[in-house]
């Protein structure tokens, strides 16, 4: 049996400053989402998105673009992945 | 669900500790109680907690709400299946490892006439996984962890310590060179186990306790057979006390699927470390059973300081690991030209990266570090990255906060 191959991408978002609580509050009900990460440095948010489709990863920046606060993303896909 | 790692796994060790205090007070109470021969209950204790594990499980896999209610306890858990084919070396050495720490376990409680002088010194076991991690994982223990390491196996040796018993060569070997070896062997294969994926998915505790279960009593038995012919008989003789045994392992039950569980969030060390806390709630179940058997917490003041003590030294060594962790995302961009692949190893390759990922994108290779302070990240990893070939720049963000998908 094969099983689906996952896209997993990064996806780097920069908030309005003020925001950041209302929006982290919006996507931790995201789903395909990994892990969600506050960092401190040129971004605010650092997703992990895990889908099955670039479309369903379309999908998911849309939904991102969307909350309100969020100045900008950037995303990144993984194209091959080394985990301890 | 997606909630912070860190806690999910604490809390999942210390109901675990909870679940198998209650475990270790029942376990005490039937041994005093029954005062069966040890050997036989050693068999007897696998026989029948195979049984019980293997109703658990299937009452487990009953759909219900649109999963398995077992899913409520383990996500991944599906149902009880065969075993596959990749799973089953681990689940050799688990089993192996399992059967002999037990038999280790009972050795002792044969000889001895109070155990829990010499047994005190399983807890050094947590020292062992952390020598194991130094050596064999690329996510080896920060200082502070072997900081914490060593104050939890002090302060658990302390508040399981008895001045009654005695302490002899013998007894140390038991415990250095037979049963703890053979508990590191227990934790590393149900650790691999847990990590492991199955269909595409992590596996699941319960299947893994299951036929962890399968393998330990077929091991047991060949050993106790072997150890003394008699006594493996006289298994089946007190096999009739069936139930106290099913309420003992139907408990032990819970509180394993929870321990591997917790291994496949955390590092083996850090969850035995947690796991410590057995000592602690086992005091108001000991309380609870010293109305019915002849059992106390402590046998003299002096010896009721010094668990207090070692109680201290436990809760302050478990809160410090949840405190020794920074962790950062780095976003390399590659010198034009150079093979992203030998790129990619250079980086796997400097302590304190966990991952590393190519992509596509601003970037060319996105790394997550972990250290113990933004110093150490100074020290080790960014001034190590700086001599990395093939870096043309790269940028660093320290994580705040983070929530996983567990």
């Amino acid at each position: 049996m094969k099983y689906p191959s996952m896209i997993k991408a990064y996806i780097l978002i920069t908030t309005y400053v003020g925001n950041l609580k209302a929006v982290l509050d919006e996507m931790r009900k995201l789903k395909n989402v990994e892990s969600i990460a506050v960092v401190a440095g040129d971004y605010d948010i650092i997703i992990k998105a895990k889908v099955n489709s670039l479309e369903e990863l379309m999908e998911l920046t849309d939904q991102i673009h969307s909350i309100k606060g969020v100045k900008r993303t950037n995303t990144q896909v993984i194209e091959k992945e080394i985990e301890a | 669900m997606r909630i912070r790692k860190k806690y999910l796994f604490y809390v999942l060790a210390i109901l675990s500790s909870l679940i198998g205090a209650a475990v270790t007070v029942i376990d005490t109470y039937i041994s005093i109680k029954y005062e069966f021969n040890p050997w036989s209950l050693c068999l007897a204790i696998f026989i029948a907690g195979l049984v019980i594990t293997f109703f658990l499980s299937l009452i487990l896999s009953i759909p219900f709400g649109g999963k398995s209610i077992g899913a409520r306890i383990d996500p991944s858990f599906k149902r009880l299946r065969m075993l596959k084919k990749e799973e089953l070396k681990y689940h050799l050495l688990a089993g192996m490892g399992n059967a002999v720490a037990t038999v280790g376990y009972f050795l002792i409680i044969s000889i001895y006439q109070e155990p829990s002088t010499i047994l005190a010194f399983f807890e050094v076991v947590i020292l062992y996984l952390l020598m194991m991690e130094s050596i064999a994982e690329k996510n080896a223990p920060t200082m502070a962890e072997v900081q914490a390491s060593v104050i939890v196996t002090f302060g658990a040796i302390m508040a399981s310590f008895s001045f009654e018993g005695e302490i002899n060569l013998l007894g140390l070997l038991i415990v250095f060179l037979v049963l703890n070896p053979a508990w590191v062997v227990f934790s590393i294969y149900q650790r691999k186990l847990k990590i492991m994926k199955i269909n595409g998915c992590y596996n699941d505790a319960i299947n893994i306790r299951f036929w962890n279960l399968v393998f330990t009593t077929f091991f047991t038995a060949i050993l106790v057979y072997f150890i003394d012919k008699e006594n493996f008989f006289g298994a089946i003789d007190i096999l009739k006390y069936w139930h106290l045994f099913f309420i003992s392992m139907g408990i032990t039950f819970f509180s394993y699927v929870l321990y591997i569980r917790a291994l496949g969030l955390g590092k083996a060390s850090v969850t035995q470390a947690v796991k410590a806390f057995t000592i602690i709630f086992a005091i108001p179940f000991t309380i609870l059973a010293s109305n019915f058997v002849p059992i106390t917490f402590y046998e003299s003041i002096p010896q009721l300081i010094l668990k207090i003590m070692g109680i201290i030294l436990v809760v302050m060594g478990v809160i410090s690991f949840a405190l020794t962790e920074v962790r950062a995302y780095i976003f390399i961009k590659a010198k034009t030209g150079y093979p992203i692949n030998e790129l990619l190893n250079n980086v796997w390759g400097v302590k304190g990266i966990t991952s590393v990922a190519v992509v596509a994108g601003r970037y060319d290779l996105i790394a997550k570090a972990r250290m113990r302070t933004l110093g150490k990240g100074y020290e080790r990893i960014i001034r190590t990255l700086e001599k990395v070939k093939g870096i043309e720049w790269f940028e660093w963000e320290t994580i705040l906060k983070e929530w996983e998908e567990v």
